[in-house]
C-alpha cells in the first residue's frame, strides 16, 4: 500500500526538470513576498512549493490533472485595484503574479470550505489532522448531506482510474447533494482489476483494500468490486491481482535477443512474491559468486 | 421563383429577387388574421382556433381573400388567446372558439369590430381597438422580437419577405469579417444571457485565438423559473438566430455552430430543425452561402434536463457527451473551449439583434438604451401584476414603467412588495427603488441584476423568507455536486431557511447565513455556485423585518409560512353556516346555528381548510 | 447480433458514431425503450468505445434519463402534516408491503410508480391519494389497496372500471 502510494507521488504529469531552453518565458509568482520563477503554465501551487510555502490540498495529486472540486486551496490573486480568491492548483501562470497565501481573506475562504468539509465527513482522522495544521478545530455546521463513509467527493479515485489505470471501472454518479462516487449500477465493476490505486490515493480513508485470504481475492470497499490474486509459486503468499500482472507484463517490452535468456528468467520471477523474489535474486547472485571465486 | 434548378439561392441578387417576388404575390386586398401561438397562448388552446380561421377562409371560396397566420409570442400573455388583424393592427383579445365565426363575418368580411373582444384599459375603463394604443405595448420596443406576431416562423418566405437574411446578404457582400466585429462593437452589444460581456469583444478575442476549427454556439437553455423570452424568440422567429450566428460565424471565422436547446422545449427544437431546413433547402446554410466562399452549418443538440447547462463550459461539457460539470475559467472558452478549440457562445436574444445592428447600423443602436447598455431587452414580466407576458423595452427604463405602465398595477388590489429579478442569481428590488434603471449595472448595485430577463412581481402576501427558501432549493437541486462550496454551501443555507420558515430559527441564523453567502461568492467554482445566496442576501438586505419575526417570534407577517400565523373566524362576516367545522380535520371549531364559530387555538394545526372552504371569507389569516 | 445491438447500433450510425452525440444517442434510446435499459447501455459504451462508468455518470446526471420504467399507472400518496396525521403513513406502508415497492419506485411488473409527496392541497378530506390524476379521498390501508388492486397494466379498462 505504501509503496503505491509512493510511487504516485512520484509521478508527475509535469516535465521533468531539465534546464530551460533559452527564450522560453520563465514567469515569476511572488507568494506571500517570496519570488519563486517558474515555466509557463506552471500553476500557483507549483510556484508555492518552491518558494516553500505550504497551501492544503485534497483534491490535488501530482500525478492527474486537477479539478479543483475540493476548494481548499483558495488563495488571493492580486489583480492590480482588487483581488480575486483563485484556487492554486490549476491556476495557470502565465505573466509575473503576485500572491496572498496568509491574507485574511484567503485563510478565511480556505477555513469556510473546512468547515464546510468536517461537516459533510465528521469521522476521517485524515480530514481532522489536515484541519489541525490548518487551524480548523471545529465546525459550526451540522451534517445535511450524505457521505460514504466520510466521501468528500475529490474525486482523485476516479481520475487515477480513469487517466492512469485506464480502466474507469468507478465514476461519478447522480448530480448535486446526491452525487456519489460509485461503480456502474452500483453493481461490482467488471472493468476493476484490483490495483488498489484509488484506495492509495484517497486522502480521507473511505477506500480500502479487503484482502480474502480464502477466496484469493481483493476486494475494493466500498464498491465491491473484486479481482482474482496471484499466489506465489513458492510459498502460497497472496501476490498482486492476476490483471494488474498481466497489464504490467503486457507494458513491458521483451526483445529477446537482446535480453538473451534474461525473458524467461524474469517470467518466473514474476510468479514469485516478492520476498521469495529477493531471496531468488540472492541465491542467483551468490551461486554467481561462487562461481566467480573459484 | 427565381431560383436556380435545385432551388438554391447562388447569390445575394437571388435573395433580393425572391423577395419582391414574395412581396408581388402578397394580394393588395387580402385580410390577415394572425393567431397567437405563442407558450401562453397555445396553452390556451389557440392552435385550435388557427385551425377553425383556415377552415372557415377555406368554405368562403377563392373570391375572398382572408390569409390565415399561427404567429409567435405577441406578448401580452395575460389576455391570450390574442387574434390580430391586418392591415390595421386590430387587437382581440380572449378569444375562444365561438368567436370565430362572428370575428370572419364581421371583421374580416366587414370592417366592423367585435367590441366585446377588444381590449379594455382597465385604469381609464376605455376601449383600445388597436395594439399601439394599448398601454402594454405603447411603451415598447421591438427589436429581438420585432417579427413575433408578424411572422409565420415555419414558413422562411415569410422572413425572407419581411427583409430577412438581407442582413446576411450585406455582409457577404459588401463586408470583410472585421467590418461585422467593429460594427457590433460601435453598437455597443452585451451578452443578453445574464452576463452581459461585450460582445464583439468576444468574438474578437474568438477570432484571434490560436487554433482550428472555431466553433459558434446559441445558448438556448433557458432554465430561469418565470423566463420564457428565449422560447418565444426560437419559437416565434427562429430565422434571426440562424441569421445571427451566420453572421457572428463569418466574423469570427467559423464554419460549425451548434444550438443548445434544454430538454423541456420540444416545439422550439422543431422549429429551429424546421428552420434550418428550409434554409439549408435555399442555400442559406451549407458550402460557400449565396455564392460566397463562406460555408456554416448548424447542428441542434437538446439538453438532457440540467440548469446548470446554462453555463457555458457546463454547455460545452454536455455537447461533448459528459455530465454538466462547469470547469474553472482561468483559461476563456474563446481560447479553449468546445473540443479544447476556440468557441464562442451568445445567447438566444444576443444572437436575434444582430441582423438588425447590421442592417440599421450600430449608431440606431446605440441610440437606443443607456451610455452603458445599448439597445433593448427581453423581459418576462409575471407574477402579481395585471398584464402578465412578454416585453421589450429600451435599457433604462425604471422598474415602475414596467411594473405600472406595462404592467397595469398589482392585481386584485393588492399592494406592491418586491419584484424578483435575474432569477436564481438576482435578488428582489423592493419599492423604494422601483425608480431605479433597469440595465445590466444599475440593478447589481441593488443587490440584484438584471440577468436573462425574468422580472417576478411580489405583492404584500409574499414571504419573503419563502421566496428566499424557493430559490434555494431549487440551486440545491440543480447544482452540479462538484465543488464543495456549492453543494455543502447552499444546502447549509437551505438548511437553515427550512428551519426558519419552519419556527424552528435561532439567533444568529441571519449572520451565519451572510457568511455561508460570502464562502460561497468567493470560493464557488462556477457563477450558479457564486450567485446562490443573492436571492437570500437580498431578502435580508430589505425585508431584515421578516427574518426576525421568523426567527424572534416564530410569526410570518406574510400569513404564508405553515405554523406560523393563525387563522381566526371574524364574529361579524361570520354566518354559522357551519361548512368551516364539518371539514375541519382537528374538530377544532365550534359554534351553534346562529352563533359565530371559533378556532381553538390549541387544537388548530393551521391547515388552513377552513379558509379555503369558507364560502364567506369569513376567515382571516392573522 | 441481437436485437438489443442492432437498435443500437441504429443508433450510433444515426450521429455518424459521434461520442460528442452520446447524449442525444441516449435519448433516442429511451425514446424507443420507454427508459434507458442496462444492456442496451452496455452494448452503447462498447460500440462508442466509452467505459460504462461514463454512461452512468451521463445517465444519472441529467432529470430526463430514467434507468428503470415507470409503470403502467401513476400513484401519488399525500404525506403532508395532515394526511400523515389522519394515517397516510399507514397506508405507505401498506402499499409499500402489499406490492414490493419503495416511495419513488415502481412495481416490479410495472403496474405502477409509487410516489409519496408533500401536500396536495386537498386537506380537507385527507387522507388523499392520486390514480392517474383522479383524486380519491379519505383512503385508509384497506380502501387504498383495493383501488390498486382494481388497476390493470390496460389503463382503458382500469379507467371504465373506475367508472362503474
Amino acid at each position: 500500500m505504501h509503496a503505491l502510494r509512493n510511487v504516485l507521488g512520484q509521478m508527475s504529469v509535469h516535465r521533468s526538470d531539465e534546464s530551460v531552453e533559452e527564450g522560453e518565458l520563465m514567469p515569476t509568482a511572488t507568494i506571500d513576498g517570496r519570488k519563486a520563477r517558474i515555466r509557463q503554465g506552471d500553476t500557483i501551487l507549483d510556484a508555492a512549493k518552491k518558494a516553500g510555502i505550504w497551501i492544503p490540498t485534497l483534491c490535488y495529486h501530482p500525478a492527474v490533472s486537477s479539478d479543483a472540486s475540493c476548494r481548499i486551496c483558495m488563495v488571493e490573486l492580486d489583480r492590480g485595484d482588487w483581488r480575486q480568491l483563485v484556487t492554486a492548483c490549476n491556476y495557470p501562470v502565465r505573466r509575473d503574479i503576485v500572491v496572498y497565501v496568509s491574507s485574511e481573506r484567503a485563510e478565511r475562504a480556505r477555513r469556510g470550505v473546512m468547515q464546510l468539509l468536517l461537516a459533510r465527513a465528521p469521522e476521517s482522522p485524515e480530514l481532522r489532522a489536515l484541519a489541525e495544521r490548518m487551524g480548523v478545530k471545529e465546525t459550526p455546521y451540522p451534517k445535511v448531506t450524505e457521505s460514504q463513509r466520510n466521501c468528500i467527493l475529490c474525486g482523485l479515485c476516479v481520475r487515477v482510474c480513469e487517466d492512469l489505470i485506464g480502466r474507469s471501472a468507478i465514476g461519478f454518479a447522480g448530480r448535486g447533494v446526491e452525487r456519489a462516487v460509485a461503480a456502474p449500477f452500483r453493481q461490482p465493476s467488471e472493468d476493476c482489476i484490483g490495483c488498489g490505486a484509488c484506495a492509495a490515493v484517497c486522502p480521507v480513508g473511505t477506500i480500502k483494500i479487503r484482502l480474502h485470504e480464502d477466496e484469493r481475492e481483493i476486494e475494493i470497499s466500498p464498491f465491491k468490486s473484486r479481482a482474482k490474486l496471484a499466489v506465489c509459486k513458492k510459498c502460497g503468499a497472496l501476490v498482486v491481482s492476476t490483471q494488474v500482472g498481466e497489464m504490467a507484463l503486457g507494458k513491458i517490452e521483451m526483445d529477446s535477443h537482446k535480453a538473451m535468456g534474461k525473458c524467461e528468467e524474469y517470467l518466473e520471477r514474476v510468479h514469485l512474491c516478492p520476498k521469495c523474489r529477493r531471496s531468488d535474486i540472492a541465491t542467483r547472485f551468490g551461486t554467481v559468486l561462487a562461481y566467480r571465486k573459484e | 421563383m427565381t431560383v436556380h434548378g435545385n432551388g438554391q439561392l447562388t447569390d445575394v441578387s437571388d435573395l433580393q429577387h425572391m423577395r419582391e417576388e414574395l412581396l408581388s404575390l402578397r394580394i393588395a386586398s387580402a385580410k390577415s388574421i394572425h393567431v397567437c401561438t405563442g407558450p401562453g397562448c397555445t396553452a390556451k388552446g389557440s392552435p385550435k382556433l388557427y385551425e377553425l380561421f383556415c377552415k372557415a377562409a377555406k368554405q368562403a371560396g377563392a373570391n375572398v381573400k382572408v390569409l390565415p397566420k399561427a404567429v409567435g409570442c405577441h406578448g401580452l400573455c395575460e389576455c391570450g388567446p390574442i387574434v390580430i388583424v391586418q392591415p390595421g393592427d386590430i387587437f382581440y383579445q380572449r378569444v375562444e372558439e365561438p368567436d370565430i365565426a362572428e370575428i370572419f363575418r364581421e371583421t374580416l368580411l366587414g370592417d366592423r369590430l367585435v367590441d366585446r373582444l377588444v381590449y379594455e384599459d382597465p385604469a381609464t375603463g376605455k376601449k383600445l381597438d388597436t395594439v399601439g394604443k394599448i398601454p402594454f405595448y405603447k411603451v415598447q420596443e421591438r427589436i429581438a422580437l420585432a417579427y413575433n406576431g408578424l411572422i409565420d416562423p415555419t414558413q422562411i418566405t415569410d422572413y425572407i419577405a419581411e427583409g430577412g437574411y438581407s442582413a446576411l446578404a450585406k455582409v457577404l457582400s459588401s463586408m470583410t469579417p472585421e467590418d461585422v466585429i467593429s460594427e457590433v462593437e460601435r453598437a455597443g452589444l452585451r451578452g443578453r444571457g445574464g452576463g452581459g460581456f461585450p460582445t464583439a469583444r468576444k468574438w474578437r478575442s474568438c477570432r484571434e485565438a490560436k487554433g482550428s476549427p472555431k466553433y459558434v454556439i446559441c445558448n438556448g437553455d433557458e432554465g430561469d423559473p418565470g423566463a420564457f423570452m428565449d422560447r418565444a424568440i426560437m419559437e416565434g422567429n427562429p430565422h434571426c438566430v440562424i441569421e445571427g450566428m451566420l453572421i457572428g460565424a463569418f466574423g469570427i471565422g467559423s464554419e460549425q455552430g451548434y444550438i443548445y436547446v434544454r430538454n423541456e422545449y420540444p416545439l422550439s427544437v422543431d422549429r429551429l430543425k424546421q428552420a434550418i431546413e428550409q434554409a439549408k433547402k435555399l442555400g442559406l446554410l451549407g458550402e460557400n452561402i449565396l455564392g460566397s466562399s463562406f460555408s456554416f452549418d448548424i447542428r441542434i443538440n437538446r439538453g438532457g434536463g440540467a440548469f446548470v447547462c446554462g453555463e457555458s463550459t457546463a454547455l460545452m461539457a454536455s455537447l461533448e457527451g459528459r455530465t454538466g460539470e462547469p470547469r474553472a475559467k482561468y483559461i476563456h472558452t474563446v481560447e479553449s473551449g468546445l473540443w479544447e478549440k476556440p468557441t464562442n457562445l451568445n445567447n438566444v436574444e444576443t444572437w436575434a439583434n444582430v441582423p438588425h445592428i447590421i442592417n440599421k447600423g450600430s449608431k440606431w443602436f446605440s441610440g437606443i438604451g443607456t451610455q452603458k447598455s445599448k439597445g433593448t431587452k427581453v423581459f418576462s414580466l409575471v407574477g402579481k401584476v395585471v398584464n402578465t407576458g412578454l416585453v421589450e423595452v429600451p435599457m433604462g427604463i425604471t422598474l415602475r414603467r414596467i411594473v405600472d405602465e406595462i404592467g397595469g398595477g398589482i392585481r386584485d388590489g393588492k399592494s406592491f412588495k418586491a419584484v424578483q429579478t435575474g432569477g436564481p442569481s438576482g435578488g428582489c428590488v423592493p419599492a423604494e427603488h422601483l425608480d431605479a434603471r433597469v440595465d445590466f449595472d444599475e440593478l447589481t448595485k441593488l443587490g440584484s441584476m438584471m440577468g436573462s430577463g425574468g422580472m417576478i412581481v411580489m405583492d404584500e402576501d409574499t414571504c419573503m423568507v419563502n421566496v428566499a427558501k424557493y430559490f434555494t432549493e431549487f440551486l440545491q437541486k440543480e447544482s452540479c455536486g462538484k465543488c464543495t462550496s456549492c453543494r455543502e454551501g447552499v444546502s447549509q443555507m437551505l438548511h437553515i431557511l427550512e428551519r426558519i420558515a419552519k419556527g424552528e430559527g435561532q439567533v444568529g441564523d441571519v449572520d451565519k447565513l451572510e457568511e455561508l453567502a460570502e464562502l460561497l461568492e468567493g470560493t464557488a467554482l462556477c457563477a450558479l455556485g457564486k450567485t446562490a445566496a443573492n436571492p437570500t442576501l437580498s431578502t435580508i438586505r430589505y425585508f431584515r423585518d421578516e427574518y426576525d419575526a421568523h426567527i424572534l417570534e416564530q410569526h410570518c407577517p406574510a400569513k404564508e409560512c405553515r405554523g406560523l400565523f393563525l387563522y381566526e373566524i371574524d364574529a361579524e362576516a361570520c354566518k354559522a353556516c357551519g361548512i368551516c367545522k364539518k371539514n375541519c380535520p382537528e374538530d377544532a371549531i365550534s359554534g351553534e346555528k346562529k352563533v359565530p364559530h371559533v378556532i381553538d387555538q390549541a387544537k388548530c394545526t393551521r391547515c388552513g381548510t377552513c379558509w379555503d372552504k369558507c364560502p364567506f371569507t369569513a376567515v382571516m389569516k392573522v | 447480433m441481437t436485437d438489443d445491438s442492432k437498435l443500437i447500433e441504429q443508433i450510433v450510425n444515426r450521429y455518424g458514431g459521434e461520442v460528442g452525440m452520446l447524449i442525444p444517442m441516449m435519448q433516442d434510446l429511451q425514446a424507443e425503450c420507454g427508459y434507458l435499459p442496462t444492456e442496451h447501455l452496455r452494448c452503447l459504451g462498447k460500440q462508442l468505445g466509452l467505459p460504462l462508468s461514463r454512461l452512468y455518470a451521463v445517465a444519472t446526471f441529467y432529470a430526463s434519463f430514467r434507468l428503470a420504467p415507470k409503470g403502467a399507472h401513476e400513484v401519488t400518496l399525500c404525506v403532508g402534516t395532515v394526511c400523515y396525521l389522519k394515517g397516510a403513513g399507514a397506508v405507505s406502508e401498506a402499499i409499500c408491503k402489499e406490492f414490493g415497492v419503495e416511495p419513488g419506485g415502481t412495481t416490479r411488473d410495472r403496474l405502477f410508480t409509487f410516489q409519496a409527496v408533500n401536500c396536495l392541497g386537498a386537506c380537507a378530506v385527507a387522507p388523499v391519494m392520486l390514480v392517474d390524476g383522479k383524486y380519491y379521498e379519505s383512503v385508509t390501508a384497506e380502501s387504498a389497496l383495493e383501488i390498486l388492486s382494481g388497476l390493470t397494466k390496460d389503463k382503458e379498462t382500469a379507467e371504465k372500471g373506475a367508472e362503474a
